[in-house]
């Protein structure tokens, strides 16, 4: 009762609360929890350069990804084209703020954020972990990081493109666009940076000097 | 610490817990986590009624999200409203089952399999329900992982209405359930999100230990 040094090897499980010994995983193995079955930890990838590849590339194509249309449809000799952004404006147009809201958060400016937090948080621990006011910025961003990923919903609208096409080309011709594909891009690099990334890690810098 | 507890030490009886924000195993009787000053709780037993106030109110409107049109579609002059069921049984006509599936997943079975699960799941902590802690917290972590697909139609609505706007000719619009509907999402989300899981694990310790002897 009442330690003070507490032992760094002695882990808890966040589902269950469970006491956890750390042992050393090999790689692509992850530890669950004996009891409840919650991931515990894993032996993180991380490599923070790779990231850092991944980070560029994937805001490299953000900008095609909701600038370019992603959907076209050919009606009658008439032709229309929407981009991601002007989805989410279009129903907010029409008075349901709350959806356009919805899909504007989840598909654009989560991302977004999401990408550039990721981005300053590795140029942080590469060049800026000796001043102190950029480590007050990391902790900040590593604090908002459970939420902008549970805000991230790119693999459900890349899924979403595909359903409105079948859905559409009952009554008309419809294609994709470039920004289609900057799109698909766009959620396959971070999807990869995702699983790269790796929250525990990037807090255990902090701890470091 | 208690024999009959097999060997489930809990980090509260050692004097730890962890940081609900940032995961790190701190001393109890602090009130601050060390690494990220987050405020810490070893048990947040507000959480059990939070999540079933948002778990009620997204039950309420799961009525209006599914009885009410959720599209209104202008085809050449004629107008018809589509509900969510509407929507997908067109689809089924129309022999597009691989996405009338989909989307049934993701508009119907998701949002009311969420609400049933969530609510066993409070009601076995409340109650003190004799359930499977193990069958509970499995089913607890797929509603987690499953249930942002219900985006899925909101999307998919979102691209319809920005690309079908030729007047009188062909034009989508959105209709009141898509409110409602966004609304079940985000409160079932939250409603997950904040519910305080170890609370389960410790309630049903001691009625499971002494009616099975494993």
């Amino acid at each position: 009762m009442g330690m003070e040094a507490i032992d760094h090897s002695i882990s808890l499980c966040r589902s269950c609360d469970l006491v956890i010994r750390k042992r050393a995983l090999p790689t692509g193995v992850r530890a669950l929890c004996p009891r409840c079955h919650t991931p515990i930890y894993d032996t993180p990838y991380c490599s923070i350069n790779g990231m850092l590849a991944l980070c560029l590339t994937a805001i490299f194509f953000f900008a095609p990804a909701n600038l370019y249309p992603v959907l076209a449809l050919e009606f009658l000799g008439s032709l229309r084209t929407t981009t991601v952004i002007d989805g989410a404006l279009a129903v907010y147009n029409q008075g349901y703020w709350v959806v356009g809201f919805a899909v504007l958060i989840s598909a654009v400016i989560a991302p977004g954020f999401l990408l550039l937090s990721i981005l300053s948080q590795i140029l942080i621990i590469k060049y800026g972990l000796k001043s102190l006011v950029l480590k007050k910025v990391l902790k900040q961003l590593l604090k908002l990081q459970g939420l902008l990923t549970q805000l991230t919903m790119l693999e459900i609208y890349v899924i979403s493109f595909l359903v409105a096409a079948f859905n559409l080309a009952d009554f008309a011709t419809v294609s994709f666009g470039f920004g289609t594909f900057c799109f698909t891009m766009l959620f396959i690099m971070t999807l990869f940076l995702m699983r790269e990334y790796d929250l525990e890690h990037m807090w255990s810098f902090l701890d470091e000097q | 610490m208690s024999n009959n507890n097999e060997t489930a030490t809990l980090g509260k009886d050692i004097g730890l817990t962890l940081c609900p924000t940032c995961h790190k195993v701190t001393c109890c009787k602090s009130e601050h986590c060390s690494r990220c000053d987050a405020p810490l709780i070893v048990r947040d037993y507000a959480s059990i009624q939070k999540s079933w106030a948002l778990l009620i109110t997204a039950a309420i409107l799961l009525f209006p999200a599914n009885i009410y049109p959720i599209t209104t579609l202008t085809n050449q002059g004629r107008v018809t409203q589509d509900t969510i069921f509407s929507g997908i049984a067109h689809l089924v006509k129309t022999d597009m089952i691989p996405i009338a599936i989909i989307l049934f997943t993701a508009s119907i079975l998701v949002p009311i399999l969420k609400i049933v699960g969530l609510s066993i799941y409070l009601s076995a902590i409340t109650f003190k329900l004799p359930i499977s802690k193990k069958k509970l917290m499995t089913g607890f972590h797929v509603i987690e992982w499953i249930g942002r697909w219900s985006m899925l139609d909101l999307f998919v609505i979102s691209l319809t209405v920005a690309v079908v706007n030729m007047g009188q000719l062909l034009d989508a619009k959105p209709a009141p359930a898509a409110t409602a509907f966004a609304l079940v999402i985000l409160l079932t989300q939250l409603a997950a999100k904040v519910i305080d899981t170890r609370l389960l694990w410790d309630r049903l310790e001691a009625k499971d230990d002494s009616s099975t002897n494993t």
